[in-house]
């Protein structure tokens, strides 16, 4: 091909070993981009206007489009030409949509028809045309016009960061789009120019970027994971069985009363107050009924964007700022984390109680829960995590208590989903078709696809090697999870560890009972520790009256022995002796079939190699 | 290959006199249907070892 002016026009099809290929988070506020880096991470990128937020907005002004960020300061003087909030509407007709979605203007024909908007837009014009002649300025546009219109512009950012085409992108779904949505996205993105690898649920690319890559050690690989998505409009909750990296739900919940949208309510009804406060000019707000509330409101809510992701950032106070607020009068007020978490206290509140409803739903407790993974704009707001953290056990990993959230580290709840779209995009793109088989597999991460349906377990496996006089609550021995409940099925699970032989001499024998588990939380209440309390609270005490010192629950996780499976004994031929006492490292292994037959292996590990495997099975029913 | 998980116990030695029990002859509790998320390497792992009716082993290979 010959060199072209400004560049080459085809991208090459395979250039190096990493494919072009991006992940999108499209949220019905902000967008994010994320592409592959050499080192097989992925990492999100900023757009032209060095923002990794992109607004989801589209405004017109005169001959002018602007997208993104620009676009959404436009909703202040131009709202009537600036069009917002259009990814839920995907899919929608005009009959099925709000009627507090006044952005969407009213369908000439049928209710039917698919949603669309009107704007003023003018056709620039080229030439000089004639005055007689006037130009069309009223422009209709689909919803799904505005959605191609808007991921062009992402997929235009993606290539200007590369420098090259891109090949193919995997996109974000609401867990909730149904499949008329879903086909509407997908058409949206494919009338871009987008090769759609994949739309990927949210709660699966969150799972993605969680799994892929260096992890918190003291994280295993098979946990519970609960999904904190706060946007701006919804709270969205997923509990998740992570499984050497497989997942699914356990249980979900959506909360459309609580989202960074109300947390600007909260703060700029605070901002007002302050504001009245200063200059005596009355300022009524969230809801503003008067023009011009409503046109100070818009402008609030313009800064107070501002305002929480300072207050994310850094522990100081952060400022909100508004020129001309109100009659001519500039605003400044500012508010440090501790106001600003009592003013949204009864959101945290809220959340809380979701949290403790699904981990209900799916049977389980708060300390059943080994893992917290915020995703979501809002849920970058550490008085977030302070608040739900109290209710869990204190081994559960955040990314707060483990500093990834900080400078973009791999816990940042607003790159999360696009990063996880990025390395799923990355899994299919390398995908072959040639035969049949690879087909299928592709085909398998299409929504609700067969291999999607799996089985499960539905209590833990795992062996107890029995000891004399172990204790009570022991369950006679010492016991060792291999398979936990909610693991997909067929699964292998192996386990190394070493085992003590004892001190004589002689033939020695490794054996294992293998039990079908029941587990549960033991709630105890417990008086508190007198002693330190008396330390922790001093002088003070004697001015107010004695309280009646309260109990304080303790939550403690349970096992007890249910169904005996089966047991097994071998004879230990690699013992080292060391202090007296005779040593030997052993395997196990659990392979769980798909109609339920397990088979339990076991082998030791010396010197010489692995050894000999002893095999015992249970049979399915 | 399969994971090893390396675990930090290390169980007591057989009381003098055992002998392994035999099981209670029950399969394990009923398997419950779930639907994965189409998703990650794990989940290609999967679907390859059904499409290809493989074994854990033979998927290792
Ligand atoms: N660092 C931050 N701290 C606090 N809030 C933030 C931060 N960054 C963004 N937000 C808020 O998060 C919200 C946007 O979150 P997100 O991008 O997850 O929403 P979305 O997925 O597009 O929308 P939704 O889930 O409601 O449909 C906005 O309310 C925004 O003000
Ligand atoms: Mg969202």
């Amino acid at each position: 091909m010959a060199p072209q002016p400004n560049g080459t026009a085809d991208a090459p099809i395979e250039v190096s070993s990493i494919p072009t290929v991006v992940g999108i988070n499209f949220g019905n506020s902000y967008a994010s981009i994320a592409v592959l880096t050499k080192e097989g991470s992925a990492d999100c990128i900023a757009n032209e206007d060095g923002e990794r937020q992109i607004a989801c907005a589209i405004a017109f002004q005169g001959e002018e489009m602007y997208i993104g960020n620009q676009a959404k300061h436009q909703l202040v003087k131009n709202s009537q030409n600036t069009i917002t909030g259009f990814r839920n509407l995907l899919g929608k007709k005009f009959s099925e949509i709000p009627a507090n979605k006044l952005s969407v203007k009213d369908s000439p024909g049928s209710t039917d028809a698919p949603a669309h908007y009107s704007v003023q837009h003018p056709a620039a014009s080229h030439a000089a045309t004639p005055r007689s002649e006037p130009i069309p300025a009223e422009r209709v546009l689909t919803v799904s016009e505005v959605t191609s219109i808007f991921l062009k512009s992402l997929i235009q950012s993606a290539e200007a960061f590369l420098g090259k085409q891109v090949q193919g992108a995997v996109i974000t779904a609401p867990s909730w789009f149904d499949q008329a949505q879903k086909d509407a996205l997908e058409k949206a993105a494919v009338d871009a120019g987008i090769t759609v690898l994949q739309l990927l649920e949210e709660a699966g690319a969150a799972a993605v970027a969680t799994t892929t890559g260096p992890q918190p050690e003291e994280l295993p690989l098979d946990r519970t994971q609960l999904l904190v998505d706060l946007g701006a409009s919804a709270l969205s909750l997923s509990l998740l069985s992570i499984r050497e990296g497989l997942a699914y739900s356990l249980a979900t919940r959506e909360d459309h009363t609580v989202g960074g949208d109300a947390i600007d309510d909260k703060l700029i009804k605070f901002f007002a107050k302050e504001f009245t406060k200063k200059t005596k000019t009355p300022l009524v707000v969230s809801p503003a009924t008067d023009a011009q509330d409503k046109r100070a409101e818009a402008k609030l809510r313009l800064a107070v964007e501002h305002t929480k992701r300072t207050l994310s950032a850094s522990p100081g106070a952060a400022t909100c700022s508004v020129e001309s607020l109100k009659d001519g009068l500039d605003f400044t007020g500012t508010i440090t984390r501790l106001r600003f978490d009592m003013e949204v206290r009864s959101i945290y509140d809220r959340i809380y109680s979701q949290v403790q409803e699904l981990v209900a739903d799916a049977g389980l407790d708060l300390y059943d829960v080994d893992e917290i993974v915020y995703v979501g704009g809002s849920a970058s707001l550490p008085g977030l995590d302070e608040a739900l953290a109290q209710g869990f056990a204190e081994s559960v990993v955040t990314p707060f208590t483990s500093g990834t959230v900080v400078g973009g580290g791999v816990g940042d709840p607003t790159t999360i989903l696009a990063r996880g779209c990025a390395l799923q995009a990355k899994i299919l793109a390398t995908l072959a078709e040639g035969t049949e088989e690879e087909r299928e597999v592709k085909a398998s991460f299409t929504h609700g696809h067969q291999y999607t349906r799996a089985k499960a377990t539905s209590k833990t496996i795992g062996i107890l090697f029995p000891e004399e006089n172990a204790g009570e609550g022991s369950l006679d021995g010492q016991w060792i999870p291999v398979v936990l409940r909610e693991t997909p099925v067929p699964a292998r699970r192996t386990v190394a560890f070493d085992v003590d032989l004892g001190e004589g001499e002689g033939e020695k024998k490794v054996g294992f009972e293998v039990w079908e588990a029941k587990e549960g939380i033991k709630m105890e209440k417990v008086k508190p520790p007198k002693d330190e309390e008396e330390e922790e609270v001093p002088a003070d005490d004697s001015e107010e009256p004695e309280e009646e010192e309260e109990d304080i629950e303790v939550k403690e996780r349970t096992v007890e022995k249910e169904n005996l499976l089966t047991s097994l004994v071998f004879t230990a031929k690699e013992g080292k002796k060391t202090q007296g006492r005779w040593t030997t490292k052993v395997e196990v292994q659990f392979v769980v079939r798909e109609n339920g037959a397990v088979e339990i292996s076991a082998r030791e590990v010396g010197k010489s190699g692995k050894g000999e495997k002893t095999v015992v099975r249970v049979p399915t029913a | 290959m399969a994971t090893v998980v390396e675990l930090p116990v290390v169980p007591p030695p057989l009381p003098v006199g055992w002998t392994a029990p035999a099981g209670s002859g029950k399969p394990i509790s009923s398997l419950v249907e779930r639907r994965l998320l189409p998703a990650g390497p794990a989940y290609l792992a999967h679907v390859r070892r059904a499409v290809h009716n493989l074994t854990f082993e033979q998927h290792d290979k």
